[in-house]
């Protein structure tokens, strides 16, 4: 038997297309397996309800009982919103022509200032290819040019027609993103401007750092002597939003995350964390396998792939599908990040990565974790989204197989309780 | 250092990175019987608890496991519980051509020194020696049709190869008398070559200069086969004359002429391919849209004129303006259609390691899962002229196939051996060929085993 949404009533199915602004009734969705990636674990039927776009009540078909206005969907799979850890989505756009690439600000390698708020696009097309495969939420961040890349924010991949950036957001700053490895190096080599090493990358974000520390410094001793004598005193310094920003990740405000894939630039990264004192992400982490007791160790969180990465240039030569998996083994919290395409595919899709990290190795029960409620507590939105529990935001996925097989579909995607994507009536583009 | 040595070190440079390390195949001569596998011969029904009997490279027998008789000297290879399909034949692929890593040193895909270069052949440029030919073996692929590129409107004659071997010579597939067949012949319209020549303000600038270039080509094509006739009816009567000059380039084009050599169309948007399809009225050749991302706007077109589509499946639109109608159901409405349907990697655009994940997505997309299958295989055969040799298990074609640990589209099933001419080309048992499906054989002495088992 292959089960499909159903909507109790006509009057109800137009209230359920995508963008309705009336009120909405009760909605529940019955599941023969039931996913929460929380504390109520996996359901057999089981059932979510929602109201005024959260969720009210999970537990099992039998001990729910369903309004009698609910519009009732129904599928074999139900999971939480999907969460990718790190991608250039919103800012580097699908026809990747230079109208529309904002993800990366090439006129100099230090880039703190830079906020994705300010070029993340709530119409790019790629948002909505992503919300289909069951992505409702994305870290977005500045790409990997420039050795300081910017501040990334977590977005929703859908909000109501009308939306501005500020309904589809979720937190930002979440990170402050650095980049190590071939990309910076190459991006200024060109132009004879540093950094044309992986020394000069190193060199140029442990300068930025320090001198942020500085900056900081003459801060709080201004502040110190403003508090004390009046006003008068030291001078604080000139306002630099850079240094701003380099202060949040100093005192441990927001991650830094740096982007890096052979084992050398990861121990780079690890070193410059533990050097300034920085709560550490490691993004793709290509090598990471070959030293995930240091990483494990040092308690900092991979945000892998893509597995998918091409095998091909020298810093992806040794990309491996068990990378989660090894790292997983030692220790590490695992999540997965469609990071930046510069060509075709322009995107990836982190259900398509947990698959094959899930098939070598890694395991479906770590997979979904690393989709759902473990990257929204590292992301830092374990209070809205990452789980089917009452209070958080109604974003489920329902799925007519297993999730993670290639020939399973997403047939509906529920965001704040809004059906955001449905099968039967695609919208991709 | 005298002279053999250093012969001798670099042959053992050259070898170290490439067969040398294959595990030792089994004798040719030597009759296996691969017994109790689920086997999909594709050119019939699945046969649960079968047997595939191979010797001399070629395929004896296949049925199921109680009705194939197996002779006395036989190999047994018992392989309850898993599944045998044929070996897959990717329709487009670069491997080889730019080798793996992908630096300057390596890449040598398309001379984009001029936009029309028939002349080029895959065969100069192959690398035996490139990872990314294990990596496609270990995952399933048998048989290539590796392509110059797509920055030229004409970029090359392609090779169809097996993907084993030390040499190009001994990778070519042969013909009678042991002569390696022609391969294909490499067109692109649309974006990439306008790309490649426009941003140095050279032709093909526009759309309309890629189909005029192409259209000469094939007038050029035309003019020498008229001069050659000429010249041969002028020696039959005797006539005093001169043998025209030979162009390399359009020598090849007469084989195209001749529907001896077929025309692989690098394609993307409707009317691209409506231009393909144009020309090809034109000229009468044989052609096959590669790639035809949006080749389902124009289904019942392609099915009407039994045009086949060797298809790509990507993980999402977008890159280029001719991919962004990019759409899963495109092979599952051509299929329906009726229109002949292949799939392919175009590796390193999509992973040769994924190659069945392709045919899982199209089957996401509506594709019937033996469509899919045979989308990889027989299909990919056809639009080759190989499918009296490849593409399904039955006897007398060769005896190329693939070992799973479950059926084909699952997406926990490993390809557990690949076997091509009847030898074992990969083996998951094996911890150095496994880097090669996994990723990581660069670092092989330091690779954590065992932590996946």
């Amino acid at each position: 038997m292959r089960f499909v949404a159903c909507a109790l009533g006509a009057g109800l199915v137009l209230l359920a297309l995508p963008g309705s602004a009336v009120a909405q009734p009760p909605i529940a969705i019955e599941a023969e397996t039931l996913y929460t990636s929380g504390p109520q674990g996996t359901l057999s039927n089981g059932v979510v309800l929602v109201r005024d776009g959260r969720i009210s009540l999970v537990g099992p078909a039998a001990e729910v009982e369903i309004p009698d206005d609910a519009l009732v969907y129904r599928a074999k799979v139900v999971t939480p919103g999907l969460i990718d850890a790190q991608s250039t989505v919103g800012l580097s756009g699908l026809y990747n022509v230079p109208a529309d690439q904002d993800h990366d600000e090439k006129s100099g390698p230090l880039q703190a200032g830079l906020r994705v708020i300010d070029g993340f696009n709530p119409e790019e097309p790629l948002l909505r290819w992503l919300l289909a495969h069951g992505v409702t939420a994305v870290q977005v961040s500045p790409g990997e040019a420039n050795p300081v890349a910017g501040q990334a924010g977590v977005f929703k991949t859908w909000a109501p027609p009308g939306s501005g950036v500020s309904e589809f957001e979720l937190r930002f700053p979440s990170a402050l993103v650095f980049n190590l490895g071939e990309t910076p190096k190459s991006t200024y080599a060109e132009a004879r401007r540093a950094p044309t090493t992986r020394m000069g990358t190193a060199a140029l974000i442990r300068g930025a750092l320090t001198e942020a520390g500085e900056y900081m410094g003459k801060r709080s001793a201004a502040s110190r002597a403003g508090s004390k004598r009046g006003g008068e005193g030291a001078q604080p310094p000139e306002r630099s939003l850079a240094n701003d920003a380099f202060a949040l990740v100093l005192t441990r405000e927001i991650p830094a995350l740096f982007v890096a894939r052979r084992e050398d630039d990861l121990e780079t990264a690890l070193r410059l964390g533990e050097e300034f004192g920085l709560e550490l992400q490691l993004a793709d982490a290509t090598e990471g396998y070959l030293l995930a007791d240091r990483i494990a160790r040092a308690g900092v969180p991979v945000l892998a792939g893509p597995v998918m990465e091409r095998v091909g240039r020298l810093e992806t030569m040794n990309a491996s599908f068990e990378n989660a998996a090894i790292l997983a083994a030692a220790g590490v919290p695992v999540l997965f990040r469609s990071g930046f395409e510069s060509y075709v595919p322009k995107v990836r899709v982190v259900l398509f990565e947990a698959a094959i990290a899930a098939a070598n190795g890694f395991g479906f029960d770590e997979a979904l974790d690393a989709l759902t409620s473990r990257a929204a507590r590292v992301l830092g939105v374990g209070d809205r989204i990452g789980s089917l529990e009452p209070g958080k935001d109604a974003d489920l996925v329902l799925f007519d197989g297993d999730p993670f097989e290639y020939r399973s579909r997403v047939e509906h995607v529920l965001v704040g309780g809004e059906l955001a994507y449905s099968h039967e009536r695609p919208r991709t583009r | 250092m005298s002279r053999p040595l250093v012969a001798i070190l670099a042959a053992a440079a050259i070898v170290g990175f490439g067969p040398a390390l294959q595990p030792a195949p089994a004798r040719a001569d030597e009759a296996v019987a691969f017994v109790g596998a689920t086997v999909y011969p594709v050119s019939s029904d699945p046969i649960p608890d079968g047997a595939v009997l191979i010797r001399d490279g070629r395929i004896l027998a296949v049925g199921p496991r109680d009705q194939v008789e197996l002779p006395e000297d036989v190999r047994v290879h018992e392989l309850g519980g898993r599944v045998i399909i044929p070996g897959l034949v990717d329709t487009h692929s670069h491997i080889a051509l730019s080798g793996r890593p992908l630096v300057a040193a390596n890449r040598g895909t398309t001379e984009a020194t001029d936009p029309v270069t028939p002349e080029m052949r895959a065969i100069d440029g192959i690398w035996p020696g490139d990872p990314a030919i294990r990596m496609a073996v270990a995952g399933g692929v048998t048989t290539a049709n590796i392509m110059p590129g797509s920055g030229n409107v004409v970029s090359g004659q392609t090779a169809y190869l097996k993907l084993r071997g030390s040499s190009v010579d001994e990778m070519l597939i042969k013909g009678a008398g042991g002569r390696p067949l022609p391969g294909g012949m490499k067109m692109a319209n649309g974006e990439n070559p306008k790309r490649s020549y426009g941003s140095r303000k050279k032709a093909p600038m526009t759309r309309m200069a890629i189909a005029e270039l192409e259209r000469q080509l094939f007038v050029d094509a035309l003019e020498y086969r008229a001069k050659q006739e000429r010249y041969l009816d002028q020696i039959a009567r005797g006539d005093e004359t001169s043998r025209p000059a030979v162009d390399l380039g359009l020598a090849p084009m007469l084989e195209v002429l001749e529907g001896r050599r077929i025309v692989h169309h690098h394609t993307h948007r409707a009317d691209d391919i409506r231009t393909v399809l144009r020309i090809q009225q034109e000229f009468g050749h044989r052609v096959v849209i590669q790639h035809g991302t949006e080749a389902y706007k124009l289904a019942d077109e392609l099915a009407r004129r039994g045009v086949p589509v060797s298809a790509i499946v990507l993980d999402a639109p977008g890159g280029k303006h001719e991919a962004i109608e990019l759409d899963y159901r495109g092979p599952a409405i051509l299929e329906r259609a009726g229109v002949s349907v292949a799939l392919h990697t175009d590796d390193y655009i999509t992973d040769s390691r994924l190659f069945l994940r392709s045919g899982g997505l199209a089957i996401r997309g509506g594709m019937s899962e033996a469509g899919a299958l045979r989308a990889l295989t027989l299909t990919g055969a056809e639009m080759l002229d190989l499918a009296d040799r490849l593409g399904s298990l039955e006897p007398g074609k060769d005896a190329d196939l693939v070992v799973l640990s479950g059926e084909p589209f699952a997406v926990r099933t490993h390809v557990l051996e690949t076997w091509i001419d009847g030898e074992k080309q990969f083996d998951r048992s094996d911890p150095e060929a496994r880097l090669y499906q996994t990723g990581g054989f660069q670092v092989s002495d330091r690779y954590p085993r065992g932590v996946v088992p």
